[in-house]
């Protein structure tokens, strides 16, 4: 029964902690603009974050050696450090979407400004990651965001015309109105919200935390299967909406109203109060998530302590930098820059990093010398094979995607 | 191999691959550092070995300044580097694991200015997460 419960609350963990604000406003923008005709994207994103997000956890259980550690290991100080250099900047701009999205988040429930916000949201991911079990702010906020499935909920209160969203989905076309350019600007995006190179870093990073063994191993690959695929539904679900309620109407999205604008629609107060619920645990969760993994992938280049098995006064120079994350994240925002465009941008640049997470996983998950006879079997290699042409094909298009619709405008 | 032809006694390390860039952990599994450079016992002036001179020996793991002279070119003055002798380390596996404790290691001096200075200082710094 408590092996049960476990299994329970790891898939809901993984259901409510798949989404975060990349997720939410790229899945919104898209259906607003392209309806379903991008769905078959989330589903690639889905199955390519399975496996990998899989392989990482494994092989962080098995060689006990967390992604940051194995790409110095496999590329050398200095690829290693241009690769840190770029999957640090990057993960910097996501943990920046994230506070802002908390922000943005309160600014609608409170219609406080979100810069007064900022550093109130900025104060309570760091108190957090400074005096919170990894266990606990991991399932908290993964229970807490199932809220979204609001959207879920909307989605057939709505009662939109399933069979048209179904056609939508299975025969994608590029609307009149807008060029094949941004609709694979949009779908690299997109693919970059869905397979995000944080969570490989805060997964394995995690199973090291958690102390996994092959027990666990198999656990997680049922959260991940389970999960992640019920997490990927809630997304197509904020897609739906937009494309039911925001596309007739010809709106584009913009703003954090926007997105939860069709909830607000299909169920009133009592489905807006839950919706924000569920997106503040989502980009709460996911802000506790980067900023970790800033200082995980950090720590484990350069070789410090890292971890929240110890005390902060234990890993001084990992909780450093975590703090130094934090501010120079709220830097940025304080600017006054948009949040919701550092969120397009991050999912952009994000697909562009793909490759330097994901081909040194793939290469150690067939090491001997770190996996023993725990090495890939020929399905997830065949699988992981198939996902690098799509990792490299998306990470070499998306630039020049990006300067040719600026931005996907 | 050696000169005999025949494979050297015990077990054969690439020092690129098995050494350089892993991670060192202590006698607790505490992370002590990643070996950022590696010492070797050759002439001083630099000529190059001829047949029947000593061979050189690993002398010591080196850490900290050396990284960023490993990747930008020049050499830190010998005194700022940081080294762990070579017969500190008790095992090498996918980490070097070394015969002692971290604790007090020279390497870890930044780590231990910034705890005393920093994150001791903060409420809550030195206990274990809730």
């Amino acid at each position: 029964m408590k092996r049960l419960l476990g299994v329970a609350l790891g898939i809901l963990t993984a259901i409510g902690g798949f989404v975060d604000i990349g997720d939410l406003v790229t899945n919104s923008v898209v259906g607003a603009r392209f309806g379903m005709g991008l769905a078959w994207v989330v589903v690639i994103g889905i199955i390519g974050i399975c496996a990998f997000a899989h392989m990482s956890g494994r092989v962080a259980a098995v060689s006990g050696r967390a992604t940051f550690e194995i790409i110095r290991e496999r590329l050398g100080a200095r690829a290693a450090g241009a690769n840190l250099l770029a999957s640090f900047f990057i993960n910097l701009m996501t943990v920046t979407a994230e506070v802002g999205g908390i922000a943005l988040t309160l600014q609608l429930a409170s219609s406080i400004t979100y810069l007064a916000w900022i550093p109130v949201a900025a104060f309570f991911v760091w108190l957090v990651v400074w005096r919170v079990k990894f266990k606990i702010l991991e399932n908290v906020t993964g229970l807490l965001g199932l809220c979204l499935v609001a959207f879920a909920v909307a989605l057939f209160q709505l009662g939109p015309n399933w069979l048209d969203l179904a056609g939508q989905a299975l025969n994608p076309t590029v609307p009149g109105n807008e060029s094949p350019w941004t609709y694979w600007y949009y779908a690299v995006a997109l693919f970059g919200a869905a397979m995000t190179p944080y969570e490989v870093f805060f997964f394995s990073s995690g199973a090291i935390e958690e102390k996994w063994g092959p027990k666990d191993v198999a656990q997680s690959r049922i959260n991940v299967l389970v999960g992640f695929p019920l997490g990927g539904l809630l997304s197509l679900a904020i897609a739906a909406c937009a494309a039911v309620v925001l596309m007739p109407q010809g709106i584009t999205v913009s703003s954090l109203s926007q997105v939860v604008l069709p909830v607000a629609e299909a169920g009133g107060k009592i489905g807006l109060i839950v919706v924000l619920v569920g997106i503040l645990a989502a980009t709460f969760g996911a802000a506790l998530e980067t900023t970790l993994s800033s200082g995980y992938t950090l720590a484990q280049y350069f070789g410090w302590t890292w971890g929240k098995r110890h005390r902060p006064a234990e890993a001084a120079r990992f909780h450093v930098s975590m703090i130094a994350t934090l501010l120079v994240g709220i830097a940025i925002l304080a600017t006054g820059v948009d949040p919701v465009m550092v969120t397009e941008l991050s999912v952009v640049f994000s697909a562009v990093a793909l490759p330097l997470t994901y081909v040194p996983i793939l290469v150690v998950a067939n090491d001997p010398q770190y996996m023993g006879d725990a090495v890939n079997g020929r399905f997830l290699n065949g699988l992981g094979t198939i996902y690098l042409v799509i990792i490299l094909a998306a990470a070499i298009a998306a630039i020049p995607l990006m300067v040719i619709t600026g931005a996907g405008a | 191999m050696n000169e005999n032809g025949k494979a050297p006694a015990g077990k054969v390390l690439d020092a690129i691959l098995h050494l350089l860039d892993r991670q060192i952990k202590d006698t607790e599994g505490l992370v002590v550092s990643v070996v950022d450079d590696l010492e070797i016992s050759l002439p001083d002036d630099g000529r190059t070995l001829d047949a029947d001179a000593e061979a050189p020996m690993l002398t010591n793991l080196l850490m900290g300044p050396t990284l960023a002279t490993r990747l930008f070119g020049g050499q830190p003055p010998p005194e700022r580097m940081m080294r762990i002798p070579w017969s500190d380390v008790a095992r090498v596996g996918t980490v070097l694991e070394l015969r002692n404790r971290a604790e007090g290691l020279p390497v870890r001096w930044v780590e231990h200015w910034l705890r005393d200075h920093v994150i001791a200082r903060i409420p809550g710094g030195r206990h274990d997460p809730e």
